[in-house]
């Protein structure tokens, strides 16, 4: 759609970390989600900013949830991922397949 | 859990308020802390103190692009469709604004809908009459030639001002015309089929008129060259006759016609309002144009502006075919010496004559709606008291300077939309009103209608008044001191200044009211003094008419002059008719002149004889008309063409060529002494009459006896009746079928009406000047009557006090009065100033009356200062009746 066709592979990622948490995908979870899968520490600022970016393009929804004693009485935003959404990650997926493909990497082993 | 919550470091929260976009503040805040106390409860509260820092430091450079995206792609929406969106906004907002203060929008909608009505109506009639009077394509290519002789002393003309062997020159020579035609005019009696005849209008051509109209026939065709050169006997009938007589019957192509008897096949029919000077039939003339003699110019010539070429180029080269005849026929024909030919846009050679009354016309009615945005805009500045808190409210909510100028102007703009529109339904109904009651005689097929010109003109003049009513009082509102305005309303420094405004607007109200008043005043002085003017005889009671004989049933002088005698003797015996005569012209519309030359006088040359009107009548004419005799005697059964031939002339005639007074015994020729014509001898000298209008002085006229001078095939018939004129035209018709079964009059009209068609166009003028006048000055009352019951309004606790302290009421009355007067004084000045540079532009509408006329300007402005008092007065009775304890008590 918007930035050219190809998802970038932070937006994958944030896409799929909304996808995994279903019906909890809120900043917070997001943003572990993302972490634990990935091995690597993520700013909550880069997940807001890439989060907005997704919202722009209309692969996800947002509302404002409910809220925590821990949170200081701040709403949870929570994220649900929206058809065009779904089709921009299995058109990654296809894409990403393909390019696998029979493909030998040297000095890999996997594939 | 019963430890107390530990807080996450409060200075990268700061860092995170500061970053993050307001919209997900509240988020990322709430997911930091939530994260905070979990890892603070699992981990230890300096490992969560630790994460939370390095976290904001690492959302910092996010957050600020975060940030920026979003504002970017905020202004990109706010420029796209966000500027119809405010726009929808205001017109909704305003919308309810109006249904709020409904009383207040209906006066504003009202007056608007008169004053932009006003200037629609006009416009509209400017643009059917002087803008776009022809349907023609490319009007501004089409041309009439007019022409100048300073030896005959004649100004430029356009009427019946050229010759056929001329019209041959211009053909032959011109580049920069093509389509020249030329036609001559005059009356026939036509019938298609059985009809009874018709006396029509009519042009006989030398050519085939439709190419250069640049327009077809709407059915049927036009001449052809042969047609045109055998004289065949075929015609044209206008549109407007097509429909009217034939019911728009297409299928009338090839059917007989009948024009003076003779049977004539129907070609072709004009097209809508493709009249040229309301002609209804065009025939062959059916002659070769260098047959004619040179000086019988009695033609008119139209033509096209070939492409490539300007008016002026035209002009040039007209110059130079008027100089190469000048020299080739001057010794023939002297009048060439000096002559001019001109082209000049057809359009203008037929509205040339009222382009000014229409204009003069057209800016009073600007005026009248400059006055009308003055008054609404002095209103909504003293509606913008009420509406003060409105106004800050929005302001305090965020919105800018201009979005609540935009917002004010909307509404502005909108009332004036509404009130055009209005306008535009009052056009339509009032147009057709107006113009049934306005005989104007044009030479153009009369189209006044509310079409996209008048249309586009309306909502154009709709915008241009919203804003120039809406401008200062938004400005004004806009800004006002949001914090005082936000209190509890009083009349702070903004009312003040708000107020002088208004006075401000009042004086230029008076100043433009007085400015038009004088002009309607002087006009109708000027109307007053026309119809006050006597025409040097008795016009009542008397029926004129015209009878046209055919030369191909009366060819020979003797014949005619045999016809017209026996008629005007035959009406004489009818029962109702006291006198009858006949005239080849009569008063108020002599045209037709000679020059003479008196014996004994000696003139250098031909073209230096005096030139007078010059009028055939029968004997008796004078005795109908109720010319007073003078001196001498008029004519008598006793003048014949075997006894010397006699004349009777005007005591204006006898004033500047006999000043000695001798005239009666005197001899003259037309033509000059040294004619072949006989010599006339003066017999008799009468009265003069207003011959060419009440508005000019009673020409030198001198008058010939039929029974004696060749006469044309045309007379007018005058009868002088015992009662109703009208009443014997029945019986003088059946007298004309008695004698001649094909013959009719037309053209019939009382004496009197001839004279009030006159100036009935002046009538028009001044009527619509003086009602525009009149709303000018009803709408400068309504401002300041507002103003000072505003003024009265703010100013209760002083008037109040003032009473308290003892004031008499009278003295709060003259107060309040004096005070209001101060603006109407300055604005009557200046408009004073204004009337009389407005009087300069006026002069040519004038008559007998200065400019700057004393008596007119004191009635005016007597008028507009007693009616300035008695509005202020009002309020100003209110004020003296003031309770002052409730004044006082009042905070207003």
């Amino acid at each position: 759609m918007a930035k050219g066709k190809f998802l970038g592979e932070f937006e994958q990622v944030v896409l799929l970390a909304v996808a995994r948490r279903g019906d909890d995908a809120y900043g917070a979870r997001i943003r572990q989600e993302v972490e634990d899968r990935t091995g690597r520490g993520v700013a909550v600022g880069a997940i807001y900013s890439t989060l907005d970016r997704l919202v722009a393009k209309r692969y996800l929804s947002f509302r404002d949830g409910e809220t925590s004693p821990d949170r200081g009485g701040r709403p949870k935003r929570y994220f649900r991922l929206q058809p065009s959404g779904v089709t921009a990650l299995e058109t990654a997926r296809r894409i990403l397949d393909r390019m696998w493909e029979g493909v030998r990497l040297p000095g890999s082993a996997s594939r | 859990m019963n430890r107390p919550l530990p807080r996450p470091p409060w200075l990268s929260q700061l860092l995170i308020r500061v970053t993050a976009p307001s919209d997900d503040r509240r988020a990322i805040l709430g997911d930091l802390d939530e994260e905070f106390a979990v890892r603070a409860r699992t981990v230890s509260v300096a490992a969560a103190r630790m994460w939370y820092r390095r976290q904001v430091m690492a959302s910092v450079v996010p957050n600020v692009t975060l940030r920026i995206r979003k504002r970017r792609r905020r202004m990109t929406r706010r420029r796209g469709d966000g500027i119809m969106q405010t726009v929808f906004q205001d017109v909704r907002y305003a919308f309810r604004s109006f249904r709020r203060q409904w009383a207040f929008s209906f006066v504003i909608v009202g007056t608007l809908a008169l004053g932009i009505g006003a200037n629609t109506v006009v416009y509209s009639v400017v643009d059917g009459v002087i803008l776009n009077p022809f349907p023609f394509p490319e009007p501004d290519r089409l041309v009439g030639v007019g022409t100048e002789w300073p030896r005959l002393s004649r100004e430029l003309e356009f009427w019946e001002v050229l010759s056929p062997p001329e019209y041959v020159d211009v053909k032959a020579q011109s580049q920069t015309l093509e389509h020249v035609v030329m036609w001559d005019m005059g009356y026939r009696a036509a019938s298609v089929g059985t009809e009874p005849p018709e006396v029509l209008f009519s042009g006989f051509w030398f050519d085939d008129a439709f190419p250069t109209l640049d327009m077809p026939p709407v059915i049927g065709r036009g001449f052809t060259r042969e047609e045109l050169e055998r004289g065949d006997r075929v015609a044209i009938i206008s549109h407007r006759h097509w429909q009217s007589r034939l019911g728009g019957d297409p299928n009338v192509i090839g059917r007989a016609m009948y024009v003076e008897g003779e049977p004539y096949t129907l070609i072709g029919v004009m097209p809508p309002r493709g009249l040229i000077y309301a002609m209804d039939l065009w025939i062959p003339i059916g002659a070769s144009p260098d047959r004619w003699s040179r000086n019988r110019r009695q033609m008119q010539i139209l033509a096209r502006i070939a492409p490539g070429y300007s008016l002026e180029e035209v002009n040039t080269e007209l110059a130079a075919i008027a100089g190469r005849i000048e020299q080739e026929y001057a010794s023939q024909y002297e009048e060439y010496r000096g002559w001019r030919m001109q082209a000049l846009e057809w359009t203008d050679a037929n509205v040339r004559m009222i382009k000014p009354a229409a204009f003069a016309l057209m800016g009073a009615v600007a005026f009248v709606l400059l006055i009308v945005c003055t008054n609404i805009a002095n209103l909504l500045l003293a509606r913008s008291s009420s509406r003060r808190r409105e106004v800050a409210v929005r302001c305090a909510l965020g919105a800018g300077r201009s979005r609540i100028i935009r917002q004010l102007l909307t509404e502005s703009v909108l009332l004036a939309l509404i009130g055009g529109a209005i306008g535009v339904v009052l056009t339509y109904v009032a147009v057709p009103v107006i113009l049934a009651s306005i005989p104007i005689s044009l030479p153009i097929a009369l189209d006044v209608n509310v079409n996209p010109r008048v249309l586009a003109f309306t909502a154009a003049v709709s915008i241009a008044a919203g804003l120039v009513f809406g401008l200062v009082p938004a400005w004004q509102a806009a800004r006002s001191d949001l914090q005082s305005a936000l209190k509890v309303e009083t009349g702070g420094t903004t009312g003040g200044q708000r107020h002088g405004l208004q006075r401000v607007f009042v004086g230029a109200e008076f100043a433009v009211a007085l400015a038009l008043l004088v002009q309607a005043g002087l006009m109708v002085n000027s109307f007053v003094r026309l119809q006050n003017v006597d025409p040097g005889f008795d016009t009542s009671n008397t029926l004129t008419m015209r009878l046209t004989l055919p030369f191909s049933r009366y060819p020979n002088t003797e014949a005619r002059r045999t016809f017209f005698m026996q008629l005007v003797e035959r009406i004489e015996q009818l029962r109702g008719v006291r006198l009858a005569g006949a005239g080849n012209q009569y008063p108020p519309e002599v045209f037709s002149r000679n020059r003479f030359g008196v014996e004994g006088e000696a003139y250098e040359s031909e073209e230096a004889l005096p030139t007078a009107f010059f009028t055939l009548v029968t004997d008796g004419y004078h005795e109908v008309l109720g010319i007073p005799l003078l001196r001498g005697r008029t004519f008598t059964d006793q003048d014949t063409p075997n006894t010397p031939y006699v004349a009777v002339i005007n005591e204006v005639a006898e004033r500047r060529y006999f000043p000695d007074g001798n005239a009666i015994g005197r001899r003259f020729k037309t033509g000059g002494t040294d004619s072949d014509g006989p010599w006339v001898t003066i017999v008799g000298v009468v009265g003069a009459v207003h011959n060419r209008g009440v508005d000019t002085p009673p020409q030198p006229e001198f008058f010939g006896n039929s029974r004696q001078f060749p006469g044309g095939n045309q007379m007018y018939v005058v009868v002088r009746t015992e009662r109703d004129p009208r009443a014997v035209l029945p019986a003088v018709q059946q007298t004309v079928a008695a004698m001649d079964p094909d013959q009719s009059v037309y053209a019939v009209r009382t004496l009197d009406d001839a004279f009030q068609e006159q100036i009935a166009p002046r009538r028009t003028g001044t009527l619509a000047l003086a009602g525009f006048a009149l709303f000018a000055l009803g709408l400068a009352g309504a401002g300041i009557y507002s103003v000072v019951s505003f003024g009265v309004g703010e100013r209760k606790r002083e008037i109040g006090l003032r009473i308290a302290l003892g004031a008499s009421s009278n003295a709060v009355r003259r107060l309040v009065v004096r005070q209001a007067m101060i603006p109407v004084a300055i604005g009557g000045a200046v408009g004073l100033i204004g009337a009389l540079l407005m009087s300069r532009a006026m002069a040519g509408f004038l008559f007998e009356v200065n400019g700057a006329d004393p008596l007119t300007i004191g009635i005016v402005a007597a008028v507009l200062a007693a009616f300035a008092v008695v509005a202020s007065y009002l309020p100003a009775r209110r004020a003296s009746g003031l309770d002052p304890v409730v004044a006082l008590r009042d905070q207003g």
